[in-house]
């Protein structure tokens, strides 16, 4: 008689119960194991979660001083003669449909000095402008000490002076009524400006107003840098935004618009932070070795698992258990002490980003991909690190297994 | 003529065992051996004998070297792995020495682990377990973890595990060694019930006393059947 006979199986319920019960037994012991694991995970997570935040937090930034201020500065024709814009040019780009506002910026030639016992080459690297009184509002900036220039300041030996040329020339508050000494005469010093991410240009420089700087300097009638703020609508579309460029290149300078540069400064400051991917490939990187240093424990703490476990895998074989079952069982086993490692790992490394980032006050950013990912690289490693200890077990003989220890 | 009649659930044909080495064991040397349905058959002789070698190939644990091993008809020798361990599931129950529970699983857990392998939901095995515990007399202690059983107790709940699906047949392998006389003598009382309920069990035993209250008894030397009570 030969019966028709299927062959062993178990229920995914079942296979899951199985599965645990190693992990669930020896609790320290999974939980010391899957600890390399989370190491790795927040560690990766962390550096994934502290870049994101900061990359949040200058986008936010970036928002916030508005991504619609161009910077319109003469360049060189294609003849390769420097050019210079017409008088007018700020005006001239008021005109156009698409600009909101739009100020000039004169330089002065003249040295700014702290005072008139320092040598007029030893200028720091400030230069003189001149500004019209919507320059400040224009570049989003913001008065830290004192005031801006008004109407009667204008006209008067005053300047405001810029967050790094305030650094420079040592002068950190405007109570005193400070002087700094262009030329031949002393300006009071009656505001000092807070950083202008946008305007690096504005933050080295000396503010005046454009009448006292005709009075008394040699004042370039051609402004050599006009800011201008676009209509919001056109950072939605790329196509009417660059389109904008042209019209206002070819307008301030319609015999050679190609001598106009038109560009924003939130452009150049987001591509400046990207200069740190390097520091981040390399912290990610030990989070790599950590990871594979937790895949190796597990590896070695399931090979001494099946062997202290030696006579439950005889049992299991002896009860109708395949190879298969005690090879799924030990993976499954593996995969899953590394997923308790993957979840502390995120959760530990998303901790890690929000205390971080609050303790800068950035915008908190955790990547929801990277989280997923944590978890699934972990399983994907245990898996790995449980394939040979799951086919040593598998392996085994049972009648052997089954033999009392000596 | 009555003993005719009764199935055979178990056939050794010219079964011989060896275990590499220099020279090679010749564990057993041409073993033929039949058990009948219903018989309570015990396997006694030196250490060495083969006793424990006969017994892992009789519940397809272990392959002979040559020789047929049939369970209720079915010659195992042209059986896959998978097969095998699928019939030792299926019709085979084991009770070791070392009882051999799994740590960290209740008794009942152990008991119903008997067919986990068999994809049974776990509700009904879980019942089913219930019962057998309270069959070999430990209904008081379904929810113990082996280390809280004393060894008279893991024995009755590896016996119930043995019982689990209604194997054609038990193999003991000194199920009493590890305990007690007078626990032993419990142990021995309880196969007696089974089998007196229709089990088919062998018994590998080096206590006389045990032996010689079986309806059977068989002896091993050297891998060979020296005596076999059944046969006078
Ligand atoms: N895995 C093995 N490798 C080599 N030799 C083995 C192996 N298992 C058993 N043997 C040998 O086979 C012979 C029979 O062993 P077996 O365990 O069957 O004896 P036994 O009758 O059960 O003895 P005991 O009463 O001491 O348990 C012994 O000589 C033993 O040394
Ligand atoms: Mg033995």
């Amino acid at each position: 008689m030969t019966r028709k006979m299927g062959f062993s199986r178990i229920s995914f319920a079942d296979a899951i119960g199985v599965g645990t019960l190693g992990l669930r037994t020896r609790k320290t012991r999974t939980m010391l194991t899957a600890l390399g694991i989370a190491i790795g995970i927040a560690a990766m997570i962390s550096v994934l979660g502290i870049t994101s935040s900061s990359d949040a937090q200058l986008k936010s930034e970036l928002a916030a001083l508005g991504p619609n201020l161009l910077e319109i500065t003469p360049g060189e024709s294609f003849t390769g003669a420097e050019v210079s814009f017409p008088e007018d040019a700020s005006k001239v780009v008021e005109r156009i449909g698409t600009v909101e506002s739009s100020s000039a910026v004169f330089v002065v030639n003249t040295s700014v000095r702290r005072n008139e016992f320092i040598p007029k080459q030893q200028t720091g690297g400030i230069a003189a402008l001149a500004v019209d009184l919507e320059m400040l509002s224009m570049i989003d900036g913001a008065v830290a000490e004192g005031q801006f220039l008004d109407l009667s300041s204008a006209s008067l030996p005053k300047v405001v002076l810029g967050s790094v040329a305030a650094e420079r020339l040592g002068i950190t508050s405007t109570r005193r009524s400070p002087q700094v000494f262009l030329d031949d005469t002393y300006f009071t010093v009656i505001g000092i400006l807070a950083a202008a991410p946008l305007a690096p240009n504005i933050e080295r420089a000396a503010l005046m107003g454009v009448e006292i700087a005709a009075e008394l300097f040699d004042l370039q009638p051609e402004p050599s840098l006009i800011y201008a703020r676009v209509n919001e609508s056109l950072l939605d579309d790329q196509r009417r935004f660059d389109e904008t460029r042209s019209v206002i290149a070819a307008s301030v300078l319609p015999d050679a618009p190609s001598g106009v540069s038109v560009s924003r400064p939130s452009d150049l400051l987001a591509a400046r932070t990207s200069t740190q991917n390097a520091f981040t490939g390399l912290l990610l990187g030990l989070g790599a070795v950590a990871l594979l240093v937790g895949g190796v424990g597990i590896a070695n703490v399931m090979v001494i698992s099946v062997i202290e476990r030696r006579t439950e895998i005889g049992i299991r074989r002896a009860l109708g258990a395949l190879r298969g079952h005690i090879r799924l069982q030990f993976v499954f086993e593996s995969a899953l002490l590394a997923a308790l490692g993957g979840v502390a790992g995120i959760i530990l490394g998303a901790l890690i980003t929000v205390t971080y980032a609050s303790s800068r006050d950035w915008v908190i950013s955790v990547p929801t991909t990277s989280l997923g990912a944590g978890v699934g690289l972990a399983v994907a490693i245990g898996t790995i690190a449980g394939l040979y200890p799951a086919a040593r077990a598998a392996r085994l003989d049972p009648a052997e297994a089954v033999r009392p220890r000596v | 003529m009555i003993q005719e009649e009764k199935t055979v659930v178990l056939e050794l044909l010219g079964v011989e065992k060896s275990y590499p080495g220099n020279p090679p064991v010749r564990a057993l040397r041409g073993i033929d051996l039949l058990v009948r349905k219903g018989e309570l058959l015990a396997l006694v002789g030196t250490s060495g004998s083969g006793k424990s070698t006969m017994l892992n190939v009789m519940g397809a644990l272990d392959r002979p070297t040559a020789g047929n091993v049939l369970i209720e008809g079915q010659d195992l020798s042209n059986l896959s792995d998978r097969q095998l361990s699928s019939l030792r599931g299926r019709r085979i129950g084991f009770i070791f020495q070392q009882f051999h529970l799994i740590a960290g699983m209740s008794a009942v857990e152990n008991v119903s682990a008997g067919l986990l392998y068999q994809g049974i939901s776990r509700s009904r095995r879980h019942s089913n377990a219930i019962t057998l515990l309270h069959r070999v007399g430990l209904g008081d202690r379904l929810a113990h973890l082996p280390h809280q059983l004393s060894g008279g107790e893991q024995q009755r709940v590896a016996i119930a595990r043995a019982l689990m699906g209604e194997p054609a047949i038990i193999l003991a392998d000194e199920l009493t060694g590890n305990l007690d006389s007078k626990t032993s003598e419990e142990i021995i009382d309880l196969l007696h019930q089974l089998n007196r309920d229709g089990s088919t069990i062998v018994v590998v035993t080096h206590d006389g006393a045990i032996a010689h209250s079986f309806p059977g008894m068989v002896t091993l030397l050297d891998g060979l059947v020296a005596n076999d009570s059944r046969a006078a």
